[in-house]
């Protein structure tokens, strides 16, 4: 018995502080639930991702609203996890376990974030503290984008990447946003030279190359592989999965950009799905940062070493690409949704396997491999999912 | 020195000999006496064999950049009067790698490779931070 996804609703990626994060958490709980063609009754279990730099929010979230509020009356139990951006993937682990345990048939994994009302500079502070260290780098002035231009740096010297091709991973994954309602750059490519004429914020990370904060909210209904094809409806269904951990301080890890860790992570989830990175008619990488785009199809082994940057640059990752990856647009391409980010990429994951992706719709996509990240990348948590159970 | 606005570093009991020593000019790396490990950042036990047998020596100053990223925007406002900020990660000799800041050089010229060596600030009464500028 493995997971399957059987319901999913989102609110497209905003600024809009006229969106509260109960309006929003509210909306796409009942979406969810509708969408898995269920009752509200049916849900035995929430367990929620926690929702970064909204103490508030967070407390609610652990302390048991969401099924009050809801009125989930079949509901036995609640739980916030917290792993950054891999806090997703940590509902899913958990969801499973009660699953396979029998102790919950339909599990609700929610998500909501509302940065537009956080001050410009709160922000900036969080995440500069969250995933650095406070006694060996933030005194130096390093912030999430300086930390990430100093890996990227190196993954250009390493892999010779050029700030061109690197740019261009910004426009594949713009174009794809620019084709998806519930991007928050929807209707809003960019070109190369948009791209490498914004302004540079850490080198060589160009304003667009980094990440743009904005609301939005998220959930699925989980269950077993069985009862998902009970239910006979299209379905994700989780085939395989694999996770390292690579560090929690930039400076201190051995493998810099990750190389091993999608490596071994995708190589644990396709063995598990007895399936090859061949066999992948998506891959939907979840970094935030461009090179990781790269960095990642690498370590799957879909391509050598030092060829990524140049694929994306060929436009075969993109809308039309032979190769299609990220149709999600990852943060650059979407919005930055805080802990939200990897829900967002299992929703888009769920939507090209039930054929529901609209213009961004990847043809005949059967099997997906989604890797989320927590943190500046402290982990590589890679999941192999298919249009039907094993 | 006590107008100093910007972060000061976290020490703890079993780091404050680092702290001692840059304020003495001196670049310490923490040492394990039992399987010989040098350790960045250093820590309480030895993460290689969890000895508390640890010891510091004396970095020459010397290192080379692994990897830089010059800081044009999105600082907190404590650090914008700074701006450009190099960010570096620096290799030393002594086999250990650490984040630091490029000084007194040319944003512009920093690259992979770089000779640099180490140069101390005295920040507060307490604090000298270890920076890094080119070699001459």
């Amino acid at each position: 018995m493995s997971l399957a996804i059987v319901g999913i609703a989102e609110v497209p990626t905003k600024r809009d502080p006229e969106r509260t994060r109960w309006d929003m958490l509210t909306e796409v709980c009942i979406g969810a639930i509708r969408d898995a063609g269920i009752g509200k009754d049916d849900i035995e279990a929430v367990i929620s991702v926690n929702p970064m730099a909204q103490p508030q929010m967070a407390l609610d979230m652990a302390l048991g609203r969401v099924p009050e509020v809801l009125g989930l009356k079949g509901c036995k139990d609640i739980c916030v996890l917290n792993a950054g951006g891999t806090s997703t993937t940590n509902c899913l682990r958990l969801a499973k376990y009660f699953i396979e345990n029998k102790q919950a048939k339909f599990v609700l994994v929610p998500h909501t974030t509302v940065q537009s009302d956080i001050p410009t500079e709160d922000l900036i502070n969080f995440f500069a503290t969250a995933p650095l260290d406070m006694q060996w780098e933030y005194p130096y002035g390093v912030t999430f984008n300086g930390a990430m231009g100093l890996i990227t740096n190196r993954y250009m010297h390493d892999t010779g990447a050029t700030a061109e091709q690197m740019a261009s991973v910004t426009v594949s994954l713009r174009a794809w946003g620019a084709l998806d309602p519930n991007s928050i750059f929807h209707g809003k490519p960019v070109t190369l030279e948009d791209v490498l004429g914004s302004r540079m914020i850490s080198t060589p990370l160009h304003a667009k190359e980094c990440n743009f904060l904005a609301d939005g909210a998220g959930a699925m209904v989980v269950t077993s592989h069985e009862v998902a094809q009970e239910l006979g409806k299209p379905a994700a269904y989780e085939l395989g999965h694999g996770v390292r951990f690579t560090g929690a301080t930039p400076v201190l890890r051995d493998d810099p950009y990750f190389h091993r860790a999608y490596r071994e992570s995708s190589q644990d989830a396709l063995a598990e799905a007895d399936l090859g990175i061949d066999d992948m008619d998506l891959r939907q990488i979840y970094g935030a940062y461009p090179f990781t785009q790269c960095s990642a199809l690498e370590g799957y082994g879909a391509c050598a070493v030092g060829e990524a940057a140049g694929i994306w640059a060929d436009g075969r990752c993109g809308p039309g690409g032979d190769l299609p990856c990220t149709t999600m647009g990852d943060a650059t391409g979407r919005g930055h949704t805080g802990s939200g980010v990897s829900m967002a990429f299992y929703l888009d994951t769920v939507r090209q396997l039930r054929g529901e992706a609209g213009e961004r719709q990847v043809k005949n996509c059967h099997h997906a491999i989604v890797t989320t990240s927590g943190g500046s990348v402290m982990n590589a948590a890679t999941t192999v999912f298919g249009s039907e159970p094993r | 020195m006590s107008d100093y606005k910007k972060p000061l570093p976290q020490v703890e009991p079993y780091t404050q000999a680092f702290w001692d020593g840059t304020k003495n000019g001196k670049l310490l790396v923490q040492t394990c006496s039992d399987c010989n490990a040098r350790i960045f950042f250093p820590r309480k036990q030895c993460p290689e064999c969890w000895s508390t047998n640890l010891g510091w020596m004396e970095a020459s100053g010397k290192a080379t950049v692994y990897s830089y990223s010059v800081t044009y925007e999105g600082v907190e406002a404590v650090f914008k009067d700074d701006l450009p900020i190099v960010l570096a990660w620096v290799d030393l000799p002594e086999g250990i790698r650490m984040q630091t800041n490029i000084v007194e050089c040319d944003s512009d010229s920093v690259h992979i490779g770089q000779d640099v060596e180490v140069v101390f600030k005295a920040v507060t009464d307490d604090i000298t931070l270890p920076y890094f500028r080119p070699v001459a």
